[in-house]
C-alpha cells in the first residue's frame, strides 16, 4: 500500500526528471519541422531502452521533427506509464509512439487518443485488445518467434542430453513479470517451440510453475509422466535480486539442464544466481546451458566468457528509428501497417559478425 | 547475583527468540527442500543479505530515536549509480567511486537530520521526501542508464572480493565477517559512547534529554547521518553482489531493513533496540525471501509471510510493554 | 540562614498577549527553604524558567553569588550551580539510574563511556543522601518517589548551590514525602538555597522558612512561615478566604437506595477482594496512599482493565462489564486522573469533546448533527459555568479547571448516574478547585452518585459523605464522615496487612 502511495507521489517528480533527461538528448532535432511526436518507453531501467531512445532521436534528427521521450522508472510502474500517456495526449502531439508496460492498462487512454484524433504507433510490445483504429501500426519484434528462436537453439544444444537421459530432465525459464505482451509472448514462444521439438523426438513435456504460463501454453502436460519438465518462475517484482533468487531455486535442482531468461533483467538474474552456484557453462550434460535475451555488457561478457550459452537480441535501435519513421509517414497521410522486426540468435561465435554486432548495445 | 540475572534476562529477550526463529526457519527449509541445504544457498542468502544488514544497522539509530529513515532504499541505488557512473563512464578509480557513494549517503543523511532536528519535520515525512529526491537523483546521476560496476575479472573489480573471495574452487563469504565486525563496532557505539547513549536518550524522552543539557539537535542529526553512511556502505555491497544497478529500483529495500530491525527487537516507539538484534532480524527476512521459493511458494507469498512475521514482532513489543507496566 | 545567594530584581517578561511577569523580585538566602506560591498561572514556573535560562527575560537583573548573570540555557545554569527538579520528572526511562544522573557529562575512558565509574559515583551520591537505590537499575523500573530521589541526586551532583523544587510532592506517597523532607532538611544544613514550589499548604508550614506569594504575574509579598497562618497565605494568593472546614455530616438520607454494589472484586495485585456500596446522591471518598489500588479498582469497575472475579450490581441488578462501553451503557462514567491522556482530546473543540461519549445520539444519517451538538454543549457550558469564549473553542486553550468541566459535561451528556472522579482537582488552582467542589455537591444533590478518588486529605474530608480507605490493593476501612478524622484515615491507609 505504502509503495503505491509512494509511487503516486513520486510520479510527478519522476516525470520532471525524465523530461530533463530526455530533453537534452533530443536537442539535435531541427526546429523547422512542425511535427511533434511523444514517445513513451517502458522504462529507463535497461540499456535496451536507451538504445531505442537513441534510435528515436537519430531518426527525429534526420527527419527534422520534434520528439519528446518519457517513460516510468521501472517496467512494473504501470500506473505511472498510463499517467504519462494521458499527459502526452493532453499535449496534443501529431503522433504518439508507445511501448506499453501492460497490455490492458492503456485501453481507455487509447480510446481518448483516437477520439482526439491522435495516431498511435506501438513499438516493442503490441496491444492486442486495443480499440479498433486507435493503433495504426505496431513496430515490434515478433516476440513469440523470438522466444521460439531461443528454444530452437537451446534444444539443438541439449538434444543429445535429452535423448540419453534416463530420468526426467528440467528446463527453467525466468520471466520478470507475466503482464506485458512482449515478455509473455517470448516465454510462451519458448515453451511451445521447445515442447514441439521434444515431442517430435518422442519425448513428453510438462509445464509447471507460474499459473499464467501453465494456463496459456499450448500443452501443459502432466508432471508425473513427463520426460522434460519446463519450470517457469516469475518474481514478485522486476528487480535483479528477486529474479536471481527465483533462478537459483531452479539452478539448484539436480535435474536442471537448461535455462532461459526472457529479457535483460531475467537473464542478468540468472547470471547473478550463478555467481555462487557456478553451474552454468557451454558443455551440454555437464553444465547447465543458459539462453538469454537482449544484450548489455553483463550478458555480452558472460557469453564471451562461456558462462552463458547464447542469447536472442532484438534491434532496439532500428525499432526506435522505424517508430519515428512510421509516425512521420502517418502524419504525411501515408497508409501504414504492422512492421515486425526480427530477433537474432547470437553466441560467442557470431557476436562480432557485422550483421549482429550493431544490435548488441551495452 | 545481579550480574547473573542480567545475563539471564538478556537471553530471555526478543533477540534470543528471534535467533531461535532463524535457526528454526533454516532447519525447516532444509528439511522441506534438499536443494536448500547446499553451501551455495548459504552463499546466496549471505550475498543478498549484506546490503540489507548494512541498511538495518544504520536505520536502527533513527528508529531508536523514535523516528524512521525511508530514504535508505532508493538512496542506496542513487549512491551506487553516482559512484558507478564515475567509475564506468568517467574513468575514476574504483576506490574513489566507492568513496563518493559513501559521502553521498552521508550528505543525504545530513539533509534528513537537518530536516528532522532543525526544521522539526516529522521523520516519516522528511525521509519520504528524500526518498523521492534520491529516486529522481539516481536516474539523473546515471542519465537514466543502468550502471554495471566493474564485473568480476575486469580491471577495478577488486571491490567484489571484499564480500566474497575464491580460493581454488571454493567461494568464501568473507563479507559476513565484516558484518559481524560492524555489528560489534556499532553495538559498542550504541551502548558505550556518547552518540549511542544520547540516541537512546532522545528516543526515551527528547524533552528530558534537552533539559539535561544535551545538544539534542546535533545528536538527533547524527542518528540520520549514521543511517545515511550505512546506506552508502550498503550501496557498495549491493554493487559488489549484483552485476548492474538500475535506476528506479530500490523502493522497498528500506522496508526490509526496517522490518528486520523491528523483528530484531527495536521498539517501534523508540528508546529500545540493539544492533545485533537488527542483524538477526534481517536474517529472518532474508531466509523467508530465499527459502519460500524453494518450497514451491510463489514470490508473492514471501511478502505476505514477512508481513505476518512483522505483525508478530510488533505484538511481542507491545506485550512486553504491557508486562513492564504491570 | 543569612547571606543572600540569589537575587532576582524587577524581572519582566511578556509573551504575545500575556504579561507573564510584571517586575517581579525574589531572593533566596543560603540555608533557607523559600516557598514560592501562587495559583496556577501566577507566574511561578515562568519566573523559574527565566532564572534557569529556558526563557529570556525582557528586563531586570539576576544576581547570583554577588555577580550579575544571565544563563542562556539549562546547561549554563546547571554548570553555575542553579538546578531545577522538575514537576514532570525528566527521566530517560530506558537508561539506568547512573546513566540518567550523569547524562550530558559522562565519565569517559577514551571514546568509551565509563559506566563502571558512573555507577560508583552514583552510589557515593546516594550514600551521602542516605538513599537506597541501585545505580544499575533501569529508571522506568523505579517508583515515582525513587525517580524523584534520583532527580535530586542529579541536582546535587551538579554541585548545586540553589535547587528549585517544582511541586516535588505532587506524585509522592506520604512516606516518600517524609523522606523528601529529610533530604531537604539535610540540604538546608549544607547551606544550600532552596526554592520550593507547592500547592500544599500543610507542607509549606512544615518545610519552609519563608513564603513568597505571586498572583497574576506580580509579586504580592513575602512572609516568615512560622509567623503566618495558612489563611494568611491563601488570602494573599486569591484575595479571599476559601479554606473550608470538613463536612460535618452526611448529606445522604439513610434510606437512599443503593445504586452500585461491588462484591469481592479481584483484578490483579492491586485490587484484592474489594466490596462496597454506593447510594443515590452520595459522594463516596476513596482515600489511601499513592499505589493503594484505588485507581485500579475504578478502572476494573469501569471495564478498562480485566478483572478476575467479583460481582457488580447496578440498581440491584447484576451486570457484566467487560469494557468501558459496557460500563457506559450501565450509566457509569469515569473521569480519569490524567485528563490529557485519557479524558479529553485537547485538539478538539468543547462541543466535540462534550458529545464524544455519546456520539451516536448526535448522528443524523451519515453526518454528525453539529447544531444539536453545539446546543447540548452550550447547555452544559452554562450549567457547569465553564469559562470558554464559545463551544467552538479548542479544549487545549482552556485552563485545567475548565477542561475538567468539559470532561464532566461529557459524562452528563451521556446521562451517567454514577460518576467516578479520579483525582478531580489535580493540577487545578485553588479558585477552580472550589468550583469543581461546588459542582460535585450540586450533582449529588440532583441525585447523581459519585465516587471520588483523592490523595488530598482535606479534599476527602471536605467532600465525602462516607469514606472507603484502601491500602496495598485491599479495602482497609470504611468510615462515615461524622467519625472521620485525618488521623483515623491515615491509620487505615497505612495499616499493615497480615
Amino acid at each position: 500500500m505504502k509503495k503505491k502511495v509512494l509511487a503516486l507521489l513520486t510520479s510527478v517528480a519522476l516525470v520532471a526528471t525524465m523530461l530533463t533527461a530526455c530533453g537534452s538528448e533530443s536537442a539535435g532535432s531541427k526546429g523547422s519541422g512542425d511535427l511533434n511526436f511523444e514517445i513513451i518507453v517502458k522504462s529507463y531501467q535497461s540499456s535496451y531502452w536507451q538504445a531505442a531512445v537513441t534510435g528515436v532521436n537519430q531518426k527525429a534528427g534526420e527527419l527534422g521533427v520534434k520528439v519528446n521521450c518519457t517513460g516510468p522508472n521501472a517496467e512494473s510502474d504501470i500506473a505511472d506509464q498510463v499517467n504519462m500517456l494521458n499527459n502526452a495526449i493532453n499535449n496534443k502531439p501529431d503522433g504518439i509512439g508507445l511501448a506499453a508496460c501492460d497490455q490492458d492498462a492503456c485501453l481507455d487512454s487509447l480510446q481518448t487518443a483516437m477520439d482526439a484524433g491522435i495516431p498511435v504507433v506501438c513499438f516493442d510490445s503490441g496491444i492486442p485488445n486495443a480499440p479498433a483504429g486507435s493503433v495504426l501500426s505496431t513496430v515490434a519484434t515478433d516476440n513469440y518467434a523470438a522466444g521460439a528462436t531461443a528454444a530452437d537453439n537451446l534444444y539443438a544444444a541439449l538434444k543429445d542430453t535429452i535423448a540419453s537421459a534416463t530420468a526426467p530432465v528440467r528446463v527453467g525459464e525466468v520471466n520478470q513479470e507475466a503482464t506485458s505482451e512482449s515478455i509473455t509472448s517470448r516465454g510462451l514462444g519458448f515453451i511451445d517451440k521447445f515442447t514441439e521439438l521434444a515431442k517430435a523426438d518422442g519425448k513428453s513435456v510438462a509445464v509447471i510453475g507460474n499459473e499464467y504460463f501453465v494456463n496459456n501454453c499450448k500443452e501443459a502436460g502432466s508432471e508425473a509422466d513427463a520426460d522434460i519438465i519446463i519450470e517457469v518462475a516469475v518474481p514478485a517484482q522486476t528487480t535483479v535480486e528477486l529474479c536471481a533468487t527465483a533462478a537459483a531455486t531452479i539452478l539448484n535442482k539436480d535435474d536442471t539442464i537448461g535455462m532461459f531468461g526472457s529479457n535483460q533483467v531475467a537473464a542478468e538474474g540468472i547470471l547473478s544466481a550463478n555467481e555462487n552456484l557456478g553451474v552454468l557453462g557451454t558443455t551440454p550434460g555437464e553444465t547447465i546451458l543458459a539462453a538469454g535475451f537482449d544484450a548489455g555488457s553483463v550478458i555480452k561478457s558472460a557469453i564471451k566468457g562461456g558462462t552463458m550459452y547464447g542469447a536472442v537480441t532484438q534491434s532496439p535501435l532500428a525499432m526506435g528509428q522505424t517508430t519515428v519513421e512510421t509516425l512521420y509517414k502517418i502524419a504525411n497521410g501515408e497508409k501504414v501497417s504492422d512492421i515486425p522486426t526480427q530477433g537474432y540468435w547470437y553466441n560467442a561465435d557470431n557476436m562480432e559478425d557485422a550483421s549482429i554486432a550493431p544490435n548488441l548495445y551495452d | 547475583m545481579n550480574k547473573k540475572n542480567n545475563v539471564l534476562s538478556k537471553f530471555n529477550n526478543q533477540k534470543f527468540i528471534v535467533l531461535l526463529v532463524v535457526i528454526a526457519l533454516f532447519i525447516f527449509f532444509s528439511i522441506m527442500s534438499p536443494n536448500f541445504r547446499k553451501y551455495t544457498t548459504v552463499l546466496s542468502i549471505l550475498d543478498y543479505s549484506y546490503y540489507i544488514i548494512l541498511m538495518a544497522i544504520g536505520v536502527t539509530f533513527p528508529l531508536i530515536t523514535g523516528g524512521v529513515d525511508l530514504s535508505i532504499g532508493t538512496g542506496l541505488i542513487c549512491y551506487s549509480l553516482a559512484g558507478g557512473y564515475l567509475i564506468v563512464h568517467c574513468g575514476w578509480p574504483t576506490w574513489a567511486g566507492m568513496l563518493v557513494s559513501v559521502l553521498f549517503g552521508v550528505l543525504i543523511g545530513l539533509l534528513n537530520g537537518c530536516l528532522v532536528s532543525l526544521m522539526n519535520l516529522p521523520p516519516f515525512l522528511a525521509t519520504l521526501c528524500t526518498c523521492m529526491i534520491t529516486r529522481g537523483l539516481g536516474s539523473l546521476c546515471s542519465k537514466g542508464f543502468g550502471i554495471p560496476w566493474p564485473t568480476a575479472g575486469t580491471e577495478g573489480s577488486w571491490f567484489r572480493n571484499i564480500f566474497k573471495i575464491t580460493v581454488g574452487e571454493t567461494k568464501y563469504p568473507i563479507g559476513f565477517i565484516w558484518m559481524i565486525l560492524l555489528v560489534i563496532v556499532m553495538g559498542f557505539v550504541l551502548n558505550h559512547t556518547k552518540i549511542g547513549r544520547y540516541t537512546i536518550a532522545i528516543g526515551s524522552n527528547k524533552e528530558a534529554a534537552m533539559l539535561s543539557g544535551i545538544n539534542v539537535k546535533f545528536y538527533h542529526t547524527m542518528a540520520y547521518v549514521i543511517s545515511g553512511f550505512f546506506a552508502g556502505l550498503a550501496a557498495i555491497a549491493y554493487s559488489a553482489v549484483f552485476a548492474t544497478v538500475q535506476p528506479g529500483s530500490g523502493a522497498g529495500f528500506e522496508l526490509e531493513a526496517i522490518g528486520g530491525a523491528i523483528i530484531g527487537g527495536v521498539s517501534a516507539s523508540g528508546g529500545v533496540g540493539s544492533i545485533s538484534g537488527s542483524l538477526i532480524g534481517v536474517f529472518v527476512i532474508c531466509l523467508l525471501k530465499t527459502g519460500l521459493p524453494y518450497i514451491g511458494l510463489q514470490a508473492n507469498w514471501q511478502q505476505i509471510i514477512t508481513g505476518l512475521v512483522l505483525i508478530g514482532a510488533v505484538l511481542v513489543d507491545i506485550l512486553k510493554k504491557k508486562k513492564a507496566v504491570k | 540562614m543569612g547571606e543572600v545567594i540569589l537575587t532576582m530584581k524587577d524581572i519582566d517578561k511578556s509573551f504575545p498577549g500575556v504579561h507573564a511577569l510584571d517586575h517581579v523580585s525574589f531572593e533566596v538566602q543560603k540555608g533557607e527553604v523559600h516557598a514560592l506560591m501562587g495559583e496556577n498561572g501566577a507566574g511561578k514556573s515562568t519566573l523559574m524558567k527565566v532564572l534557569t535560562g529556558i526563557y529570556t527575560k525582557d528586563s531586570g537583573s539576576i544576581i547570583f553569588e554577588g555577580k550579575e548573570v544571565e544563563f542562556h540555557n539549562a546547561r549554563e545554569a546547571q554548570d553555575a550551580g542553579v538546578v531545577i527538579v522538575h514537576q514532570e520528572l525528566n527521566m530517560l526511562g530506558h537508561l539506568t539510574v547512573a546513566q540518567n544522573i550523569f547524562i550530558g557529562r559522562e565519565f569517559k575512558k577514551g571514546i568509551k563511556i565509563d559506566d563502571k565509574k558512573m555507577n560508583e559515583e552514583a552510589k557515593k551520591l546516594f550514600d551521602k543522601l542516605n538513599i537506597d537505590i541501585d545505580p544499575t537499575e533501569t529508571m522506568s523500573n523505579l517508583t515515582v518517589g525513587k525517580q524523584q530521589m534520583c532527580e535530586i541526586a542529579k541536582a546535587i551532583s551538579h554541585d548545586a548551590k540553589v535547587i528549585v523544587f517544582d511541586e516535588p510532592s505532587a506524585a509522592l506517597t506520604e512516606a516518600e514525602i517524609q523522606e523528601l523532607f529529610k533530604i531537604i532538611n539535610d540540604l538546608r544544613k549544607q547551606n544550600l538555597g532552596i526554592v520550593y514550589i507547592s500547592h500544599r499548604m500543610d507542607e509549606i508550614k512544615v518545610i519552609t522558612d519563608r513564603v513568597t506569594v505571586m498572583r497574576d504575574g506580580t509579586y504580592v509579598g513575602t512572609l516568615i512561615t512560622k509567623d503566618c497562618t495558612k489563611d494568611d497565605i491563601i488570602n494573599m494568593m486569591v484575595g479571599r478566604v476559601i479554606y473550608e472546614d470538613p463536612k460535618s455530616k452526611s448529606m445522604v438520607a439513610p434510606d437512599a437506595p443503593v445504586v452500585l454494589k461491588v462484591e469481592h472484586l479481584n483484578a490483579g495485585k492491586m485490587v484484592q477482594d474489594v466490596s462496597f456500596e454506593l447510594r443515590k446522591g452520595e459522594i463516596l471518598g476513596f482515600s489511601g496512599l499513592m499505589g493503594a489500588g484505588r485507581t485500579e479498582t475504578a478502572r476494573a469497575i469501569f471495564g478498562a482493565d480485566p478483572k478476575q472475579s467479583g460481582k457488580i450490581y447496578v440498581n440491584g441488578k447484576e451486570v457484566t462489564i467487560n469494557s468501558p462501553e459496557d460500563a457506559v451503557k450501565c450509566g457509569i462514567g469515569y473521569l480519569s486522573e490524567d485528563r490529557k491522556r485519557y479524558g479529553i482530546v485537547v485538539q478538539k473543540t468543547v462541543a466535540e469533546n462534550s458529545t464524544m461519549a455519546f456520539l451516536e445520539n448526535f448522528v443524523k444519517g451519515l453526518f454528525i448533527d453539529k447544531k444539536a451538538e453545539k446546543d447540548i454543549a452550550q447547555k452544559y457550558v452554562d450549567s457547569l459555568a465553564t469559562k470558554t469564549p464559545s463551544v467552538d473553542q479548542l479544549v487545549v486553550n482552556l485552563s485545567g479547571g475548565n477542561q475538567q468541566k468539559v470532561v464532566i459535561a461529557k459524562w452528563l451528556v451521556r446521562d451517567c448516574d454514577i460518576l467516578i472522579f479520579d483525582e478531580p482537582t489535580r493540577g487545578i488552582d485553588v479558585g477552580a478547585k472550589n468550583e469543581i467542589y461546588k459542582l460535585m455537591n450540586k450533582l449529588a444533590e440532583e441525585g447523581k452518585s459519585i465516587i471520588m478518588i483523592s490523595s488530598e486529605m482535606t479534599e476527602i474530608l471536605r467532600m465525602s459523605d462516607r469514606i472507603v480507605v484502601m491500602c496495598e490493593g485491599k479495602k482497609t476501612g470504611e468510615i462515615g464522615i461524622e467519625e472521620a478524622k485525618q488521623e483515623t484515615i491515615m491509620n487505615m491507609a497505612t495499616r499493615e496487612i497480615k
